[in-house]
């Protein structure tokens, strides 16, 4: 019996190896035991209770990571719809041109605008066809709203337009109903001058204003602007009429050259 | 270093399992801080007394939740602490590259245990797969276990 004890003693660690790995593997085999789904599930309940506030820390961690992206996707998305949106400006923009291109007796070349001037003394804007596409100096410059300019300088590929708030730029005008011609030129922001118009004649604000055909440039009664205010000096020969322009210069993405009348 | 010092290292090792491991927990991989307390604990106070802490840690740790079979915890853990055990005393006994490579080969089969039975499916359809998940559960533990081991190396713990 004590040679029994003595040789358990010697080998108790082998022994409790033996009895642990027996009762490890017979809690293994026991998994889906009822009794040890209970055991569990109380020493669960008391786990939960310390592991409960470091749970709220991690969902409010989750919580600031989940607000973030959202925040982050929320940018995106309007980005996204801000782009969509002006993609849907620029077809509409593009269909009201192909609309007028079919509806002119012009013969047009459409250009896309790729640089606004940077001259000081010039307000242009450069486009991207030039005498490859049979522009020439001297063509009058159109978008669906009215005149915009003439081309002053043209290279194989790209042209030069002088637009219509250039200080120097000059174009023969008639005023409808009346039929008074008079000669435009820039004033300030989208306002323009008419001069030489006849002191009897009759003009009202909100007449139209029409290129007059007296140039060999621009045709006959190309939409220009409307009168916003007539002034009739007494000392002065001449009445001046000024005019507010269809079209909006700063904002030009594609024009039409005329090329011929058909 | 008494019995309630080790206590209290146990109880600072289970919790910092039972906190942290879902922080660090790298696509469903995860450190395993009992095996090195184990490790060490086994390697300082041989087999008997490795075995019983291991046991004991890891019951608690399945009745925790920590471990999804449970059972299997105290058992790799057992069989960690029995071989480990029997590196005690052998640093200067053996060679030292053999020495390492034993205590390397006792934490990887560990490692293997915990994975087949966790991924028993894995190992029957894709044992490459398999191999790689163990394999990458034991080099996560590893590091923790490389920088403890710069400040306790083994070799010391077991000739302690």
């Amino acid at each position: 019996m004590r040679n029994l004890y003595l040789f358990f003693l010697k080998y108790i660690d082998h022994f409790i190896f033996i009895i642990f790995v027996f009762f490890s593997f017979s809690l293994l085999f026991q998994n889906d035991n009822s009794n040890i789904h209970i055991i569990r599930g109380k020493f669960s309940d008391k786990f939960s209770l310390i592991s409960s506030p470091l749970a709220w820390i991690r969902s409010m961690t989750r919580l600031e990571k989940e607000t973030e992206n959202l925040r982050l996707k929320n940018i995106q998305l309007t980005l996204k719809m801000q782009s969509m949106l002006n993609e849907n400006d620029k077809y509409k923009s593009l269909l009201e041109l192909l609309q007028f291109k079919e509806d002119s007796n012009l013969e047009l070349l459409a250009a896309k605008v790729v640089n606004s001037g940077s001259s000081a003394n010039l307000s242009s804007i450069t486009l991207d066809i030039g005498s490859n596409d049979g522009i020439r100096v001297g063509q009058a410059v159109l978008v669906p709203e009215g005149v915009i300019g003439k081309t002053i300088i043209v290279g194989k590929k790209s042209s030069v337009v002088q637009i219509m708030n250039d200080i120097n730029y000059r174009l023969s005008v008639r005023v409808l109903p009346s039929g008074t011609a008079g000669i435009l030129n820039y004033l300030k922001d989208d306002i323009f001058e008419v001069r030489e118009l006849q002191k009897n004649s009759n003009i009202s604000i909100g007449d139209k204003v029409v290129t007059s055909g007296f140039s060999q440039i621009y045709p006959i009664n190309l939409p220009v602007g409307e009168v916003v205010e007539v002034i009739n000096e007494r000392g002065s020969f001449q009445k001046v009429a000024k005019i507010r322009i269809l079209s909006n210069l700063g904002g030009l993405l594609h024009v039409f050259i005329v090329i011929n009348i058909l | 270093m008494n019995i309630t010092n080790h206590i209290f290292i146990a109880i600072f090792v289970f919790l910092a399992q039972f906190f942290l491991v879902d922080f660090l927990s790298i696509k469903m991989i995860r450190p395993d801080f009992l095996v090195i307390y184990i490790f060490y604990f086994s390697l300082l106070y041989g087999r008997t007394l490795g075995i019983i802490a291991a046991f004991s840690l890891g019951l608690l740790s399945d009745l925790s939740g920590v471990g999804s079979f449970f059972g299997l915890a105290p058992l790799a853990l057992t069989i960690n602490a029995y071989l480990v055990g029997f590196l005690k005393g052998k640093y200067e006994r053996l060679l030292p590259y053999v020495f390492h490579l034993l205590w390397l080969i006792i934490l990887l089969l560990h490692f293997f245990i915990i994975t087949y039975v966790n991924h028993q499916l894995i190992f029957v359809t894709s044992f490459f797969d398999f191999i790689i998940r163990w394999l990458m559960t034991f080099g996560y533990t590893m590091m923790f276990f490389l920088v403890i081991q710069f400040f306790f190396p083994v070799k010391e713990a077991s000739i302690a």
